[in-house]
């Protein structure tokens, strides 16, 4: 179970995120929506160490994770596809996959066969493997990120707005990949703005609004608020799924 | 003709430490974000270590590089634990504003230790040449490039296919998704920092031999290396490498077709037309403000 307790972050000013205490059981797909500067790009941060938090927890299972570095939390299993392009632009795409098994770097026959995965999972990796990332479109790159991430097999997957920017059939693709991370176990956190997307592949659902937690529930409930309908949906939905 | 291929030639093989020094100030900048306006002080600093170890011991000042490049390597390693690293949030001009610092220490302790004078290795081939039917090599250039380029083919290698060198490049093209697949910062950036002097360790040790040299020298060593790697693109090797050979040969042929006052002059109008044309250097990519996260 991942948790954040209390957590209160900023860059520099003011803090950004006020007391955001949120859970993620395990197993689940948990999405995290809210209007553009709500903070939610920020949690992600703060769970990945990109920002420590001033205040505040993040636990997974238990064991403390706020203070760590971002490579400690990887260690722990925590990876991210953050918003804004990730890859290496001026490496091959079969490197940029190899860079997300970094920390394993000591073990050839654990890459080889985690690579080989990763390849059977997002095929795209083996056949533009030679080609460096930066000439990917934003749809093919975006596969190409989740795929790097999953090189260490992790506990928890984030993923920053995996939609943006995608056509209907690599958006197809995109949740078909969340949908088989879940199914091996892992728990993913999403953030996304394709409310109706974001909330179809989520078995949980949690508002953010000004940097603070409005609303937290299972996805279905969430989908069917009537708040949330007239904010996000843009108008009442039948609810449930 | 032969005079022709003999100018190309020694063109080629200046080019090719020229290379060497551009490489290590390109790799800096990818870690950096700023140019190392330093980086012609080491030069300088290296060169009269290695004539000062040469006079004292008659160690041959080529093969001196062996000890300059650790050398160097450690004083960049040790510079940037303690000074540069704390600089990498600050604004870049500060980081310019540090490193221009660094050069005008090193020159003022050189002009205190060794004196505002001119001074050059000169070992026994220093004169000599080799010839090849109608075509004459100086020695100490060939001696010079071959050493640059085992040491650049040591740099490519390191680079290319280790997970050190992927580290550096993952860190130079996106920090933020570096640090996103466990490479941390601040040893990263420390390694290329340090690979960065080590070349002008090299560099310098090849230089104490082939052009005479003083403490002030490093202005002029630093302008011609910037404008490699300005003509190349900005953090790009292979733009080094050809803005390298680029100002070799015009060096070279300048000097010898027309005069060697002019040499320097044809490099920067060749850098101005290149950057009318490409703005972003011949291999340079324009930066993208939109990488970070
Ligand atoms: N690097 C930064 N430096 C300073 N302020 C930042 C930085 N990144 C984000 N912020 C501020 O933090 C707040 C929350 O930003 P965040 O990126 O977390 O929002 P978000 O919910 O992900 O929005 P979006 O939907 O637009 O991605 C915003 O007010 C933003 O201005
Ligand atoms: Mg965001």
């Amino acid at each position: 179970m991942l948790t954040l307790d209390g957590v209160v972050a900023g860059y520099g000013g003011g803090d950004v995120l006020h007391e955001v205490s949120l859970s993620c059981p395990p197993a689940t797909v948990t999405c995290l929506i809210g209007p553009n500067g709500a903070g939610k790009s920020t949690v992600l941060r703060v769970i990945s160490g990109l920002l420590n938090p001033r205040r505040g927890e993040v636990l997974l299972d238990g064991v403390l994770l706020s203070g760590l570095s971002p490579r400690d939390i990887l260690r722990h299993g925590i990876v991210q596809v953050p918003q804004s392009q990730a890859l290496f632009p001026k490496m091959t795409v079969a490197e940029n996959v190899l860079m997300g098994g970094y920390l394993l770097r000591k073990d050839r026959a654990l890459l080889r066969a985690r690579r080989a995965a990763v390849e059977e999972l997002v095929p795209l990796v083996r056949e533009r493997a030679s080609e460096p990332a930066g000439n990917l479109s934003g749809g093919q790159r975006r596969m190409v990120e989740i795929g790097r991430c999953l090189m260490l097999e992790p506990k928890v997957v984030m993923m920053d707005e995996p939609s943006l920017g995608l056509d209907p059939h690599s958006l197809a693709a995109v949740a078909a990949l969340i949908e088989r991370i879940h199914r091996s176990g892992a728990t993913v956190l999403l953030v996304e703005q394709n409310v109706r997307v974001g909330l179809g592949l989520a078995t949980h659902g949690v508002v953010m609004e000004g940097g603070r937690i409005r609303l937290t529930g299972k996805a279905a409930e969430i989908a069917a608020h009537p708040d949330i309908g007239q904010l996000y949906l843009g108008a009442p939905t039948t609810g449930g799924q | 003709m032969a005079q022709f291929v003999q100018t190309l030639a020694l063109g080629l093989l200046i080019g090719g430490v020229y290379a060497l020094m551009a490489s290590g100030l390109t790799l800096i900048f990818g870690v950096m974000r700023v140019i190392n306006v330093a980086q012609g002080a080491f030069l300088v600093l290296s060169a009269f270590v290695t004539w000062w170890v040469w006079r004292a011991t008659g160690i041959d000042p080529i093969a001196l590089a062996a000890l300059t490049t650790p050398l160097m390597f450690g004083l960049g390693w040790a510079f940037y634990r303690l000074v540069g690293a704390r600089l990498r949030s600050a604004p870049p001009s500060m980081s310019v504003l540090l490193m221009f610092g660094v050069a005008l220490l090193i020159e003022g302790l050189l002009n205190v230790t060794a004196g505002n004078r001119f001074r050059s290795a000169t070992p026994g081939y220093f004169d000599e040449s080799y010839t090849l039917g109608p075509i004459s090599l100086p020695k100490a250039p060939l001696y010079g490039f071959l050493a640059a380029l085992a040491v650049l083919a040591v740099f490519y290698a390191v680079l290319d296919h280790t997970w050190t060198g992927r580290a550096i490049r993952a860190w130079a093209q996106n920090p933020s998704g570096a640090a996103l697949v466990g490479v941390s910062a601040v040893p990263t950036a420390t390694l290329a920092f340090a690979l960065g002097t080590a070349s002008a360790g090299m560099g310098g040790s090849v230089l104490s031999v082939l052009v005479p040299f003083f403490p002030a020298s490093h202005y002029e060593w630093i302008a011609r290396i910037l404008g490699i790697i300005v003509l190349g693109g900005l953090g790009s090797l292979p733009g080094a490498l050809t803005g390298a050979l680029i100002l070799g040969l015009a060096e070279s042929l300048t000097s010898v077709y027309v005069s060697p006052q002019w040499s320097i002059l044809v490099f920067y109008g060749v850098i101005m037309a290149v950057l009318i044309v490409r703005p972003q250097g011949l291999f340079g990519t324009r930066v993208r403000e939109d990488v970070a996260a």
